[in-house]
């Protein structure tokens, strides 16, 4: 029994401890990069998936009635449309893609077009492109940019989704603090002060992505700085800028504007739960069901730096070269693509902005989504996310620092320093893996 | 112990004649099914990790460059990507293990003895007991994020109504995030040990006792000379498969602490998954587990050693 035992233990190590190893065998590559043409699919019949993240909000009841209206106006194609989290399609898409099950379209963060592209998962989309007659002036400056890699476009915009400043009014009535909106460091500091001596910690500081990391970036770029150098080979968000960020950041906690210890999303629910004012959130928070039961309205960030800027990611098309990737699926898959482009102004009843300037510049979005209005004044000084590919690991060392300064576990700067250090590291290991 | 095991082999070896070769193909031939599915799932994958460990892999990129050791050697290279993140991982599920495996040993003994008392309602505690190890680690996650929380959560809520420190931040910051992360492993996974250890005691003959009884000894000295020694077989599995569970800590700070603060809770597997799965860094996280693995299995031989020679 003893002898066994060991062999047991033995055994068990190993598989767990290469068991890690086991999802490395799917490996093996062909880059493909066909094109495709934007026409309009005239083809025999073809169903076509189409997988996104869109779980949240009201995206589980518009994306389905979008998908079978346009199945009943197209006899030629269905779309099957495959919700999941944006993290299971991080990591299940690539894999499903080299072995030739992954979709015929779909939706990808902005920062993970490049990636794919890199990794050969992508299709030329230049033709689409084309074909659907849009250019970069048809989009917010920088986004038709960021789904280029290496001179070849990759994706077509979707939707972009910038932070803003939630109120909580019933907290500053309660409270007996100036409703008026704060829009400058002085005004934002003057609010807060009010707020703790009424006895409420106004805007809670946490050190995770969706608040504290986003709300931590746009500062950086408020006062001048940015993440990483032109061409991304190394990170700056140590520079000065980045330093004066966090220390902003650490500032509103040791001034007991926010209490210590937040979790991740703490400061959302305490909004929610009216137990603070303000909370620095994303322009997908405004469809939240949670609320609205609150008396809250949506604002531009207050500018604490030296300029305005603001946070944002977007969402972008992308079509998949699968392992036998078919030329008609493909096709029909730019048609739906084209249809929805066109269909999109309904598309902000999910808490996202249509990409496309026509769409969005139409005065009826407003007029029927107002919380939306402060998202797209920020848009002309929007920063979007770092193009490059594999920069996903490198920003996850941007929120190590973020949250290790609040926690006061390092001086702002230490901790920038130090993930900076680690973010270079990353960045050289990125281009020696994808060639620069 | 060893000798039911050991004597179908034992006389093997003493009736070799003609027919002997026909047994052991009849052996092999039940044993095959499971050779298949350990050489397919265990030996295939080891090799294969061995062999990902000496390249620069990214499973998506179609090029694989050998590069011999490298990934062993940045490992123990201070200043390289890897070194600091994997030492720190490598501290804490040190950390956690050296906490949370003897109270993963005494607590689930204490339970046993006290339900192995003739006591009514028992069977209702051992229940009890054992419930939470039926519930998934995205469930007992999800459930003390809640209870958890600083500012929001039932516990620190408690704690303020009877005038303790009600602002603990219990997921955020060490050292109460290593007090969470011990605490929720040992009420989720204290109830399999607690069975185990059950049955060990019953196991144990009950005349042992009247004899010790005999002799004038008392509950406490009963405990340490026949209940301890009777549970010693049944003590170095409980110990062994421990360790373990506790070195391959995973999912409770993934979930609880997303590692935090920083990456202190950041356990070695952990970050094994995230070089490797999500970073696709799949050289340098096969070249982790390697590392990983020869530490397991030392201190598995060691426990087993130590405890085997107190026999």
């Amino acid at each position: 029994m003893n002898r066994s035992l060991v062999t047991r233990a033995v055994a068990v190590a190993a598989t767990v401890g290469l068991g890690i190893s086991l999802a490395g065998c799917s490996a093996g590559g062909s880059s493909s990069t066909g094109t495709v043409s934007g026409a309009d699919y005239t083809g025999p019949k073809v169903t076509i998936d189409f997988w996104n993240g869109w779980t949240g909000g009201a995206a589980p009841v518009i994306v389905p009635e979008l998908v079978k209206q346009f199945n009943a106006e197209h006899d030629n194609i269905v779309v099957k449309s495959v919700p999941m989290e944006w993290a299971d399609i991080a990591s299940k898409m690539p894999l499903a893609i080299k072995a030739g099950k992954g979709p015929d379209v779909a939706v990808a963060h902005g920062d993970d077009v490049a990636t794919y592209a890199a990794q050969g998962l992508l299709l030329d989309s230049g033709d689409i492109v084309d074909g659907l007659g849009y250019t970069a002036d048809d989009f917010p400056e920088g986004l038709f940019e960021g789904n280029q890699y290496q001179g070849t476009q990759y994706g077509i915009p979707w939707s972009v989704t910038p932070l803003g400043l939630y109120i909580n009014n019933d907290v500053l009535k309660e409270a007996g603090v100036d409703t008026t909106v704060p829009t400058d460091a002085d005004s934002y500091e003057a609010s807060l002060a009010a707020l703790k001596a009424a006895g409420v910690q106004g805007e809670w500081v946490d050190g995770y992505v969706f608040t504290g990391t986003f709300e931590f970036e746009s500062l950086v770029w408020q006062f001048g700085g940015d993440l990483y150098d032109e061409d991304v080979t190394k990170a700056t968000f140590n520079s000065d800028a980045g330093v004066q960020a966090l220390q902003h950041m650490v500032d509103q906690i040791d001034k007991g504007y926010s209490p210590q210890n937040v979790p991740q999303d703490g400061n959302f629910n305490a909004l929610v739960k009216g137990e603070n004012a303000y909370n620095w959130n994303g322009v997908w928070q405004t469809t939240n069901e949670a609320l609205q039961d609150v008396d809250f309205s949506v604002a531009p960030l207050p500018q604490i730096g030296t300029e305005k800027a603001v946070w944002s990611s977007s969402t972008d098309w992308i079509f998949p070269s699968n392992k036998g990737q078919s030329a008609d699926e493909t096709s029909a898959a730019a048609t739906f693509v084209k249809w929805m482009n066109d269909n999109s102004a309904g598309w902000a009843e999910t808490g996202e902005l249509p990409a496309a300037n026509d769409v969005r510049d139409d005065p009826a979005l407003v007029e029927k989504y107002p919380n939306l209005k402060p998202f797209l004044d920020q848009l002309p000084y929007a920063h979007y996310e770092t193009v490059a590919p594999g920069i996903t690991a490198a920003n996850a060392e941007i929120t190590t620092a973020v949250g290790e300064a609040v926690l006061g576990k390092k001086t702002p700067k230490e901790a920038l320093d130090d993930a900076a250090a680690q973010a270079d590291k990353i960045l050289e290991q990125n281009a020696q893996t994808y060639g620069g | 112990m060893a000798d039911p095991l050991l004597s179908p082999a034992a006389r093997t070896s003493r009736s070799a004649r003609p027919g002997a070769p026909r047994r052991d193909l009849t052996a092999y031939a039940f044993l095959a099914p499971f050779l298949v599915l350990f050489a397919l799932f265990v030996l295939v994958p080891a090799v294969y990790g061995l062999v990902i460990s000496l390249h620069r892999w990214n499973s998506l990129v179609p090029v694989h460059p050998f590069i011999g050791l490298q990934n062993y050697v940045d490992l123990v290279t201070p200043g390289s990507l890897t070194f600091s993140d994997f030492w720190s991982s490598m501290r804490a599920t040190g950390i956690f293990t050296v906490f949370s495996v003897p109270l993963l040993i005494v607590v689930p003994l204490l339970a046993a003895v006290l339900l192995n008392q003739n006591l009514k309602g028992t069977t209702f505690f051992r229940g009890v007991f054992f419930a939470p190890y039926v519930l998934g680690v995205a469930v007992i996650g999800v459930i003390w994020k809640y209870l958890l929380d600083p500012q929001a959560g039932v516990v620190n809520h408690l704690l303020g109504l009877i005038g303790l420190p009600d602002q603990t931040p219990w997921t955020v910051d060490v050292p109460w995030a290593w007090v969470s992360l011990v605490g929720v492993t040992i009420w989720w996974t204290a109830g399999l040990n607690t069975v185990i250890l059950l049955a060990g005691l019953k196991g144990i003959n009950a005349d042992l006792y009247e004899a010790a009884a005999l002799d004038g000894a008392g509950t406490v000295r009963k405990f340490w000379s026949v209940t301890l020694p009777g549970l010693r077989p049944v003590m170095i599995f409980v110990t062994t498969t421990t360790i373990l569970a506790s070195a391959n800590m995973f999912g409770q700070s993934f979930l609880l602490t997303q590692g935090g603060p920083g990456t202190e809770t950041r356990s070695a597997i952990m970050y094994i998954a995230d070089q490797g799965l999500a970073q696709g860094n799949m050289g340098a996280a096969s070249a982790m587990s390697y590392l990983l693995f020869a530490v397991l299995a030392v201190i598995s031989v060691v426990n087993f050693r130590i405890q085997r020679e107190k026999a």
